[in-house]
Formats: C-alpha cells, structure tokens, sequence
C-alpha cells in the first residue's frame, strides 16, 4: 500500500498543484473535524475529503477505500474501549466475563461512534494530502515555511530509504519463501525474526556505505539540493 | 593532470593485514583505466584512498604533483578532481528525485544555484537521463539507477572517475550504453578508472591495467602485457 500511495501522489490530476492548496485543504477539513466534534460535520468531511480525492484528484476510489478500510480497522480496534463498559455490579444488556460485568450503554456507544468518526474523517483529510502530493513537493514547502532543515533532511532520508529498505525485504522474503520458510507457523515465525534481525543489520551497513558515498560527493554536513519546484519537468 | 600514489600503505582498525601495502600508481588525465584482482584484493581500498575517505598510514598520494592536504579544504579539491561510483546505485542516491541528487554533489562544492542548475542539465544530457529530472529515485530501473549515480559524480566535473564493480549486474544493452559513456568521458580527458572482474572487458576496453593482489600490485601496464600467463582465470579454460 506505501508503494501505492507514492505511486498515486505522483499520478493524480492534483499532483503538479502547489502543495500548499493540498494541505491547506487537508488542514482546514482536519481542523474542522477536531474543532466541531459533531459526527455529522466528521461525516460532511468525510464525504467530501473522499470526493475531492476521487474525483478530484482521479484516485481510483478503489484504492482509497482500500486505504480507508485498512486505516479503519485500526480505529475500530482503538474505539472498541470507548464503547464497552466495564463495572462490578450488572448493567442492562451486561455479560459477566471473571466476576466483572461488561456490556454497550447507549451513551458509550454514541462516544464511541463519534470518535470513529472524528478519527476517520480526520484520516481521510490526510489521505487527500498523502495520496495527492508527491513527497518533494512537501519537503520543499516545508523548507520554505522555514520548517528546521535538519528535520526536513531526515524525512527526506527516510522517505527515500524506505523504498529501499522495503525492496530488501522483498528480496529476503523472496529467498525465504524458495526455501520453505513460510511452510508452517513455526517457520513462518522463526523466518520473520531472521529477516527482522537481518533487515536490522542490513539497514546499518547500508548507513555506513550510505555515508561514505556522502563524503566522496564533498558532503559537509548539510544535504543541500536545488528546489525541486525547478526541475524541468518534460511532457509525457 | 596526474593522480599518483606513491609507496602508500593503508591498514583498517583492528585488522592485522594491511588492505594496501606499497602502492605506487600513476593515473593520467583521459586515461582508461582497469583495476583488476580477487575479492578483497584492495580494489576498493584503493578507491576509497584516491577519493580521500581512507587516509594512508605511509605513502602519500598526489595530485598533480602536490600531496594531498587531509584537512576540509584539501579534501574538498581532491573531491572536485575524483569523483567515485560505488557498487550499488541505491547506496548512493540520497533524495527522493533525480534532479535534486544531481544537484548535491555541485552544491556541496559550493556552487550557485545557478552554475549547480547547469551542471545538473549537462550530467543529465550526457547520461541521457534529461526525460527522468522529475522522477523519484526509487522508481528507477536497475540501468537508470547507475546512470544517475555516475550523473551524481559527472555533475561535479571530475577530472578522475572511479568506477567500483558497479557494470557487473547490469544487463548487457544497459552495460553497453554505460560504457560507451565512460569511453566518452575518456575521450573528453577524464581519466576512467573501472574496477572490474571482467577480463574479457578488460582486454578490450582498458589502455593500462593494476592488477592487485593481497593488497599490493601484482602487476600493471598494457593489457596485453599484463594479462598472460597461468594466473590468468580467463585463460585456464571452462571449468568442466
């Protein structure tokens, strides 16, 4: 899905846009769902920060909705605390579960609704600006808002090195799977920690020979670059 | 313009032999250069020295007569004039579009924006990487990976060009293009110097040959001098 989402910010009909109309919008539509707290105005957001993103944006809605079930599955997750209730004593529609009473109050319940909610639609705003805008276009605004350059850097770094991370992981996957390393539960344990430990190890070598390479193009400390906005862009 | 080594010595920590033992090289500009030896002979080693990131214990080397300061602003001059391309192109792309990696290296020596915006377009036309300014480095091919990367160091106008292992997992067309680039580069007066375990390449492509062993010159010269005999792995004939 990340390798998607990047793929989107750089193919939809916004993404040579000025990020900063991106994320204003993304911006005002979170502000909106914190600052209301009301679920209709999280499912106004909701709608419409999908709108702009499909139709908009011309991401395909079924990638979106992909997104949105995955992110929303975790919310779900997170929510499930709000809407149970626990006592010792019984509640209407309570069941006892190790001497406690656990059970769904309708007031519980409507919390719990509006912070899926509130959380979803916030999600979705942010959707619109990740799936919209290509990460250089960030980093660049962000250097011109005068965001601290050494943060900028590091997200730069990250963003470029979890594509090649991630392809290292594909690779050791692979290799594992040629050799039966996902045949059963056990090995499909035991293979999970080998790639975890050698990703580990492979991420530190590589940020070693990153350096190096660093060094030999006369590095002095600051990765400096010309602005992307000014790269010749030709017509495909 | 010459880059030389003389008698150098280089030892990593901890180690207890020495990765480069006596070296004495002499590299001229517009010179194609082929380093040849086993894994972990010091061809890599060798490289590292040249560029000023491993530093010799004994022995100098020189550019163009004059040994090289290892303080910052000696190490930027020696970076201006040697440029390296390591083995893996991913290693070496820092950001997250091609134009903006062109432009570190060029910034980094100080350049206006200006003059590195220049530097930038003239790389990328040479590398015929001009239709990929605008894209993100992770979603290069094997082929334009290693264009951007020697892109990276040509856009700082080396005057030496190191080139480590970086031809041997590219497909035969893209290997093509890639050495026709460093044969122009060549031709233009910057000294090529390709680390290689291609011998058949070597005969061919190479005007002068350092062939390492354990981490001292086993031999150098023209190829066909130095490339005879029983050592040679390409002459002992197939395997089975």
């Amino acid at each position: 899905m990340g390798l998607q989402i990047d793929a989107f910010a750089y193919a939809n009909r916004l993404s040579r846009l000025h990020p900063a109309y991106k994320a204003g919008c993304s911006l005002l539509a979170l502000c909106a769902c914190l600052v209301l707290d009301r679920p209709l105005a999280s499912v106004i957001v909701l709608v419409l920060m999908l709108a702009l993103t499909t139709v908009w944006a011309g991401v395909p809605w079924r990638a979106v909705a992909k997104l949105l079930f995955a992110e929303g599955s975790f919310l779900l997750a997170g929510v499930l605390g709000i809407a149970l209730t626990v006592s010792p004593s019984p509640t209407p529609g309570s069941v006892s579960v190790g001497g406690m009473w656990v059970g769904v109050s309708a007031q519980s319940l409507a919390q719990a609704v509006a912070v899926f909610l509130r959380a979803l639609g916030s999600v979705a705003a942010l959707n619109f600006l990740a799936l919209t805008t290509p990460v250089p276009d960030l980093l660049e605004w962000l250097r011109r808002l005068r965001v601290p350059e050494v943060l900028v850097e590091l997200m730069g770094l990250i963003y470029r090195f979890t594509f090649v991370l991630l392809d290292s992981l594909g690779h050791m996957t692979l290799a594992h799977e040629v050799r039966l390393g996902f045949a059963s539960q056990r090995a499909t344990l035991r293979s999970a920690a080998l790639i975890g430990a050698n990703l580990f190890i492979q991420a530190f070598r590589r940020s070693q020979r990153l350096e190096v390479a660093l060094r030999s193009r006369a590095w002095n400390g600051s990765l400096r670059v010309l602005p992307w906005q000014d790269a010749p862009r030709p017509q495909r | 313009m010459k880059l030389t080594f003389r008698d150098v010595h280089v030892a990593y920590p901890g180690r207890e032999t020495p990765a480069l033992i006596g070296v004495n090289i002499e590299i001229a500009a517009g010179q194609r250069v082929a380093l040849v030896g086993r894994n972990g002979s010091g061809k890599s080693t060798l490289i590292l020295t040249a560029n000023g990131i491993l530093r010799p214990q004994q022995g100098a080397v020189m550019l163009d007569g004059q040994p090289v300061q290892y303080d910052r602003r000696g190490l930027a001059a020696l970076r201006r004039c040697v440029g390296v391309v390591f083995q893996d192109p991913d290693d070496q792309l820092f950001t997250a579009n091609v134009y903006q990696d062109l432009s570190l290296g060029p910034l980094n020596l100080g350049l206006s924006q200006a003059e590195a915006r220049q530097r930038v377009l003239q790389a990328a036309e040479q590398c015929g990487l001009s239709h990929l300014l605008d894209r993100p480095t992770h979603s290069l091919s094997g082929g334009e990976k290693a264009r951007a990367a020697i892109a990276g160091v040509l856009a700082m106008t080396p005057r030496f060009l190191f080139v480590d292992e970086l031809l041997h997992h590219l497909d035969p067309w893209v290997r093509r293009e890639v050495l026709r680039l460093l044969c122009d580069l060549a031709s233009a007066g910057c000294a090529v110097v390709l680390a290689t375990h291609d011998w058949a390449l070597v005969r061919t492509w190479a005007q002068h040959v350092i062939w390492l062993e354990a981490g001292r010159i086993f031999r150098q010269g023209h190829p066909s001098a130095v490339l005879t005999g029983p050592e040679c792995p390409d002459l002992e004939g197939a395997p089975c």
